[in-house]
């Protein structure tokens, strides 16, 4: 995590950013521009010099943050990202598929097979795909915006502390403990899978709390605990290999997932 | 011998990555492409063997704006195969939903997409000190739209209460009146966002090809009507049998596929203009005044004016949700209760349809014993209407060249037609 402060390193002009797309459903993007009340402050403070979503202005050469959304998932891609590494200060990895791969990493395993499952024949406009991965498998990232897709005040809070540095660091703790806080009844109850025992704490259980369980899309948290959490989930008389199969959907290229098995 | 090549790398203010590729040799138009370069992330092969429950969520995840519409898509066609019947009350909050992100789209295509070409601007934001009540407006509209889909879905983007049979949560009755109470207060600035698209100046083209919408009697509908209509072939099927009469189809410069008439081999056009084309006479009242107020009456051909018919839906939606909701806040207003029906898995193939912002959307399935997919074919509004807007760029172009105009303005009246289409490329590539 970077903890210089961009916006002091630059003077008085307002650091320049550039927000970049990558595979995705372009909702975290979306979500940026879902601030309306406060879009203009957050874009007050920065002098955005490329965003393909909102305005004709083609990519510059300098600037100082670049935000990614997406997953790398062709090798144009990959050279995109090392390019936005090389020239910006700071990078912003954000929603699922920028830090964990998300739903298209779904897609990672025999990848090679499957574009012939979609296509009679595979149009040159795909150009050369790749299994797909987080943009931290191709670059260092120094800021991360998890979920998917984004909450948008998560997005400003961590911009914030791209801007002007921050010894805040990345919560790890799993989900289970924000429904304890809650006080909200956990789905085993109800021989219901949840991946919240395993799950990246931090969006305050916003699915559990409206009747749905936890699908994970946060990631693993590093201090999961994937053995006993199979034991729990038979336990309490939920198949194990659904739970696997579950975790597949947002944690597929981690590799903390294959070691564990 | 003079050529003039065109080359729009990444298209902006569209949804995706697209590139537009004109060439004018000696005065005739060669080459007019659309190459959609959007990474396919293959969901079709992606949902394979994964259980029902998990599609509606993973498949919502092909788009940000349209979540909604692939999340009701697919429980539809789940429901269908499991012979699930869902409440009124259910089917009257999948419509809100739907309609949620008809605000948001046509909100954020009409101002932030395809106004700053009109207004002489690259982006919406200058908008903020040039015009910043119309600026403001506008956001809150956009905003406005999340706000349903949040209430209703638990989240602006990808829905989480929606799923197989109901939802997993409800509003209180009052949260019901108040959102009533902000749909009406929005409603004149729709009404102005009509007259603000009718007054800007664009070129007289007809579409090239035929129109798809979806058709019920007497109504406008967006996701309660299994049928849909090719408006010029005047072919009308069921959902279950969009891959007999919708041809899906490869060309090499496109990663999205392309789609036709099969009947007739036409490339057509879905979304508002073909909406309002279909069902003009089912608008709601102001919708209707609106419409006829701005000239736009069926049958409208111009592509241009899909802007014109997304602003004429905004007014509509925003009654038609208003009664939604006023409806809903009533104890027995509508039929049944939205808790998800109890339902018993079992395999079969069945296709859902809805109206998407841009379009008709379908989602075939197969699922077997367990419920777990077995294949899937989506086919989104964008990717049928590519053909379409390739050929239209066609036409426009030689009219342009005609006319002699300079590859400049050639260039941004191509973008401001591909504008007009609101295409989805990460939809169209999915």
């Amino acid at each position: 995590m970077s903890g210089t402060c961009i916006a002091c390193q630059e003077g008085p002009s307002a650091p320049r950013v550039v927000v970049a797309g990558l595979a995705s459903c372009f909702g975290c993007q979306l979500q940026i521009t879902n601030g309306e009340a406060h879009l203009m402050d957050v874009l007050g403070q920065i002098d955005v010099r490329y965003w393909q979503l909102a305005s004709s202005d083609p990519m510059p050469d300098e600037f100082d943050v670049a935000v990614i959304e997406g997953a790398v998932t062709t090798e144009e891609s990959e050279r995109t990202v090392r390019m936005l590494r090389e020239r910006a200060a700071t990078l912003i990895a954000i929603g699922a598929c920028a830090t964990t791969a998300g739903i298209p990493g779904m897609a990672a395993e025999r990848f090679m097979e499957r574009p012939g499952q979609v296509y009679d024949r595979v149009p040159d406009a795909c150009g050369a795909m790749i299994a797909p991965r987080p943009v931290s498998a191709v670059v260092d990232v120094d800021f991360e915006v998890r979920s998917c897709p984004i909450d948008t005040l998560d997005f400003v809070d961590v911009l914030q502390r791209a801007l002007y540095g921050s010894n805040k660091q990345f919560a790890t703790k799993t989900m289970c403990g924000d429904c304890k806080r809650n006080e909200t009844s956990c789905f085993y109850g109800a021989q219901t899978l949840c991946l919240g025992l395993v799950t990246t704490a931090g969006c305050g259980a916003k699915c559990v709390n409206l009747g749905r369980p936890c699908n994970g899309c946060r990631g693993l948290s590093p201090d999961a605990n994937l053995a006993s959490a199979r034991e729990a989930v038979a336990r309490y008389g939920v198949p194990v290999e659904e739970f696997d199969r579950a975790l597949q959907m947002f944690n597929q290229v981690n590799p903390a997932l294959a070691a564990s098995e | 011998m003079t050529k003039t090549a065109i080359h729009v790398d990444h298209i902006a203010r569209v949804e995706g990555h697209g590139n537009v590729h004109v060439v004018v040799e000696d005065g005739q138009v060669r080459t007019v492409e659309m190459n959609v370069v959007e990474p396919a992330r293959l969901f079709e092969s992606m949902v394979r063997g994964r259980p029902f429950h998990e599609v509606s969520y993973i498949a919502s995840r092909i788009c940000g704006i349209c979540s909604a519409s692939h999340v009701v898509t697919d429980l539809l066609a789940i429901e269908r195969i499991f012979g699930v019947e869902a409440s009124d009350r259910t089917n009257a909050l999948r419509e809100l939903l739907v309609y949620g992100s008809y605000l948001q789209n046509h909100a954020s295509h009409l101002f932030v997409f395809a106004a700053p070409d009109f207004l002489g601007h690259r982006s919406v934001f200058p908008l903020a000190e040039t015009d910043p009540e119309l600026f403001e407006q506008a956001l809150a509209l956009k905003a406005l739209g999340n706000e349903l889909c949040t209430r209703v879905g638990g989240r602006s983007i990808h829905p989480i209460t929606a799923v197989v049979g109901g939802f997993t949560h409800e509003l209180a009755p009052g949260e019901y009146r108040e959102l009533a109470g902000k749909l009406d207060a929005a409603r004149p600035f729709a009404l102005a966002a009509v007259d603000l698209f009718r007054s800007f100046e664009v070129p007289a083209i007809q579409t090239a090809g035929d129109m798809l919408a979806m058709t019920a009697p007497g109504r406008y509908p967006v996701c309660d009507s299994r049928t849909a209509r090719f408006l010029d072939a005047g072919v009308e099927f069921d959902a279950d049998d969009a891959a007999c009469e919708v041809e899906e189809y490869a060309v090499g410069h496109s990663a999205a596929l392309f789609s036709r008439v099969r009947a007739t081999g036409s490339p057509f056009f879905t979304g508002a203009l073909a909406r309002v084309n279909a069902s003009w006479q089912h608008l709601s009242q102001d919708a209707k005044v609106a419409a006829a107020k701005a000239g736009l009456r069926p049958p409208e051909r111009n592509p241009y004016l899909n802007n014109v018919a997304q602003a004429v839906e905004l007014v509509d939606a925003l009654e038609r949700c208003a009664a939604l909701c006023r409806r809903l806040a009533e104890k027995d207003g509508f039929a049944g209760s939205s808790k998800p029906a109890p339902f018993e898995v079992r395999a079969g193939k069945a296709a859902g349809l809805t109206e998407a912002p841009r379009g008709a959307l379908f989602h075939e399935l197969e699922l077997d014993e367990e419920g777990c997919v077995v294949h899937a074919s989506i086919v989104t509004p964008t990717a049928q209407n590519c053909a379409n807007l390739e050929a239209d760029m066609r036409l426009l172009a030689e009219d342009l060249v005609r006319a002699g105009a300079e590859p400049a303005d050639i260039q941004l009246q191509v973008e401001k037609l591909v504008r007009a289409y609101d295409p989805c490329l990460s939809c169209s590539v999915h």
